[in-house]
């Protein structure tokens, strides 16, 4: 296989297009096949890896629609890649089943979304709950939410950490804003870059049971052609994997896939605070509107109003304790998001009454102002 | 014009000038050469096919926060279209580029307005797509947030073998123009 | 009376340990297909640790499930994507895709054109038995017209593809079409198909006493549906002696296309040397 020497990972300072960042995340990570099929405002992925991929040895479909996409890249998994696809919302509609698919067999892969104003390259967060709850089953899902060009290159490589070690398909929530923009990225050596594998058995075939349970709650996972001769199936499996409906082979199945991620919280959530010693009125944000939002904290900073913020680098699993323990320290809470009140609901919930929660929405295509946050921030002071 | 921790440009004309490359080759070297922050964001989809075409750049000493632009203190115009559009974002004090050849002199008493013979000076040396090379080697010379050999060598990064020589001659002849017009003016 | 030795059926060793009694009803062709591949795998020595069976939805999809291999099942119609994954990461494996007729030419049409044009190294067998059985026997698009199914109570008003000439107009490098009437020309088909370096259609008409036999020929006994598509069934060196009105209800058995082309290898390509 022809392969091009020294050229996965792009070391040094660069100023790159925040969907070019993603392809270079993703290489820095070891991805080795991608599939993705024509959408705005995603197309820069695809483009670019449709040139980077094949020059570090690895596989690039254009698939003949998002089901392609993503049945490709779980496909591949299975046979050992580290796979990942990029789309945006309509197209991250078409792909719920192959999430759902990829969730109960425990396929670890990579999905990046996109966000976008319906049918048009305008900035939304909109597909917040979508991408927790788009597909069917009982079962969690990580989702990381960058907000900027460096971190759509650090979290590409996050997230293929955790659908490795998770056995979970991971998906990073992107939007119009950081996708499309250049931005300095810093790119480091590769030997700083911590790369997760894949746990794979280390028993022989006829004593494998392949969907039981390490100690971390997650299965070891064979590549196809390995001798293991794994049953892969949606349907309702046991630890054999044999196909049969049994309800506490069932339950037992769901219990399992949820809990490796419930009981991961410290692995798998981030927030950032900013601001929140002496915090009186808390801004949480997520994604590009955290920028906005930190320059309306040091805004009302300047002025004197206590104001802090919590930027959930990650959105699902929810940051319960942070945000919990948010509601308890202030009065009030501005759930600040592009999109007309949806994560609110999720901060509403675990603040659960012990503060005022204030919905500062807005979807029109861009994010915030750091004005009209500051706005909203001196109304609640 | 790098006093300010801060400056907001917008650059504005048709599809085929070479509006986006101009802000990204300026924005590339300011972060990769010159150490420092950069956002750079342009009109997309249609526009992309021979309307109209904005580039907006901004540059900063610190990390840049909210990526957002309300008012630009540096706006380069070439085309009148463009222009119309965008010249009320120009902040008052602040700084207008414009190619003679492609755009009038608006009325902004409140704004210093600089002519640059973009296109003409391009044509003379061998062909007019290199017009956007000559606004970025004027950009330098009036900026200085970069060096010359930086953005020359930024400009080798960017441009085809076949056009490097005729790009990189406009930028030097840019350069040469802002210097001039510094020293008439000093 | 003296009891015979019972002799285990040599190949239940390729069948997973564990997945007995299978599902399928008494006299399906499915289930007949199952043993025609067991028979071609056999004669051919294939390794089973290197091959992935893939299934989707349907009765037909179970098959894999039966097989000690590698084996994905599960999803309808999806199983071209997950083979050309597979086979763009490891080109090393023999990937064989057992797919209804729903499978194949309703839910998942597109894909099956899409790898016939690539010529993506599988080898997909449609067991077509006319209708969807596993949901209770409903019109499929294979279906021929006027025949009554569960979703056409008054006579089929649609006309049945013919997955065969897809595939060759899609660019197919082997296609042919068997049926269970035909044990031995089935297997060696399969064969065939398995060793073919591209992509291999081959269609296998099947009779399903259950629903198909029931409903549309009026007879749930499984030797009767053999015999209907005994008679129904036409050679492709007969089929050109007949009118096209004496083919509209026939199936044309036989190789339609083998040839060599490049196959699939990822749709950017690194031509080579230093970049």
């Amino acid at each position: 296989m022809p392969q091009v020497p020294n050229r996965r990972v792009l070391t040094g300072t660069h100023f790159m297009l925040g969907n070019h960042a993603v392809v270079e995340g993703a290489l820095a990570a070891g991805c080795d096949f991608f599939a993705g099929y024509p959408i705005t405002p995603a197309n820069e992925i695809s483009e670019h890896m449709a040139r980077r991929l094949p020059e570090v040895g690895g596989k690039f479909l254009q698939g003949e629609d998002e089901l392609c996409s993503i049945f490709a890249v779980t496909g591949a998994a299975l046979a050992g890649a580290r796979a990942m696809t990029a789309t945006a919302s309509a197209g991250y509609n078409y792909m719920q089943e192959g999430l759902e698919y990829a969730i109960a067999a425990e396929i670890p892969c990579v999905i990046v979304d996109v966000q976008r104003c319906r049918g048009e390259n305008f900035a939304t967060q909109a597909d917040v709950m979508q991408m927790r709850w788009g597909p069917s089953g009982d079962h969690e899902m990580i989702v990381l939410a960058p907000s900027s060009v460096q971190e759509l290159f650090d979290t590409t490589i996050r997230a293929f950490n955790l659908a490795e070690k998770y056995r979970m398909p991971v998906i990073v929530m992107s939007e119009t804003t950081i996708a499309l923009m250049r931005e300095r990225l810093v790119i480091p050596r590769p030997e700083e870059i911590e790369i997760v594998h894949r746990a794979k058995p280390s028993v022989p075939p006829e004593e494998f049971l392949p969907f039981q349970a390490g100690p971390d709650g997650v299965p070891p996972l064979p590549a196809f052609g390995e001798g293991y001769r794994v049953l892969y199936s949606l349907n309702p499996h046991d630890e054999r994997g044999s196909i049969h409906w049994d309800p506490d082979v069932f339950e037992a199945m769901y219990r399992r896939i949820t809990h490796k991620i419930t009981t991961h919280y410290d692995d798998i959530v981030r927030t950032e605070s900013f601001y929140l010693d002496d915090a009186r009125i808390g801004v949480v944000a997520y994604g590009s509107e955290c920028r906005s939002a930190l320059e309306a904290v040091e805004l009302a900073r300047a002025k004197g109003i206590r104001a802090g913020m919590l930027k959930l680098a990650t959105v699902w699993p929810v940051p319960e304790r942070e945000i919990a323990s948010l509601a308890r320290q202030c009065a009030t809470i501005l759930a600040v998001e592009m999109n007309l009140g949806k994560y609110a609901r999720e901060i509403e919930r675990v603040a659960c009454g012990t503060c005022q929660v204030v919905r500062v929405t807005k979807n029109r295509g861009v994010i915030h102002t750091p004005g009209e946050i500051l706005e909203a921030i001196e109304a609640h002071a | 014009m790098m006093r300010q921790d801060r400056v907001a440009l917008q650059f504005c004309g048709f599809g085929g000038q070479g509006i986006v490359l101009l802000s990204v080759v300026l924005g590339t070297a300011a972060v990769t050469r010159a150490g420092l922050y950069a956002v750079q964001t342009q009109s997309y989809g249609s526009e992309a096919r021979g309307g109209e075409c904005q580039a907006e750049l901004i540059l900063s000493k610190d990390p840049i926060r909210a990526p957002l632009i309300d008012r630009v203190d540096i706006l380069v115009a070439m085309s009148q279209l463009a222009l119309n559009r965008y010249l009320g974002r120009l902040r008052a004090g602040g700084t207008l580029i414009i190619d003679p050849e492609l755009v009038q002199v608006p009325d902004r008493a409140d704004v210093r307005i600089l002519l640059v013979p973009a296109t003409e000076i391009a044509s003379r040396i061998g062909g007019r797509i290199a017009a956007n090379m000559v606004m970025l080697g004027f950009l330098q010379g009036v900026m200085g947030v970069v060096s010359e050999e930086d953005l020359l060598d930024t400009i080798r990064d960017h441009v085809p073998h076949k056009y490097l020589e005729l790009n990189l001659e406009a930028a030097r002849q840019g350069i040469a123009l802002a210097r001039a017009q510094r020293v008439q003016g000093e | 009376m003296t009891i015979p030795d019972i002799v285990p059926n040599p190949l239940r060793r390729y069948l997973r340990p564990g997945s007995l009694p299978h599902f399928f009803c008494s006299g399906c062709g499915a289930a007949q297909v199952l043993n025609f591949f067991l028979q071609a795998a056999d004669e051919l020595g294939l390794d089973f640790d290197k091959l992935v069976a893939i299934g989707g939805v349907g009765c037909a999809a179970r098959i894999p499930v039966y097989l000690h291999a590698e084996a994905l099942h599960g999803i309808h119609g999806r199983t071209l994507p997950w083979a050309t994954g597979i086979k763009l990461h490891n080109p090393e494996l023999t990937v064989v895709i057992f797919a209804g007729d729903g499978d194949a030419a309703a839910i998942g049409g597109n894909h099956l054109i899409q790898a016939a044009r690539r010529n993506l190294d599988v080898t997909m067998i449609v067991v077509n038995n006319l209708n969807f059985a596993m949901t209770g026997g409903q019109v499929a698009p294979t279906t021929f017209p006027d025949l009554v199914t569960s979703t056409t109570p008054y006579g089929n008003r649609e006309r049945a593809f013919d997955l065969c000439q897809l595939a060759v107009a899609a660019g197919a490098t082997f296609v042919a079409r068997c049926s269970t009437h035909r044990p031995r020309v089935t297997i060696h088909t399969l064969k065939k198909a398995i060793q073919h370096r591209g992509f291999a259609l081959v269609e296998v008409i099947c009779q399903c006493p259950t629903y198909f036999g029931r409903r549309a020929i009026g007879s749930d006994d499984p030797a009767q549906g053999i015999r209907w598509i005994a008679e129904h069934s036409v050679s492709l060196y007969r089929a050109g002696e007949l009118a096209e009105e004496e083919l509209a209800d026939k199936f044309i058995l036989g190789t339609f296309v083998e040839k060599e082309a490049p196959v699939f290898e990822g749709s950017s390509v690194y031509p080579g040397g230093e970049g």
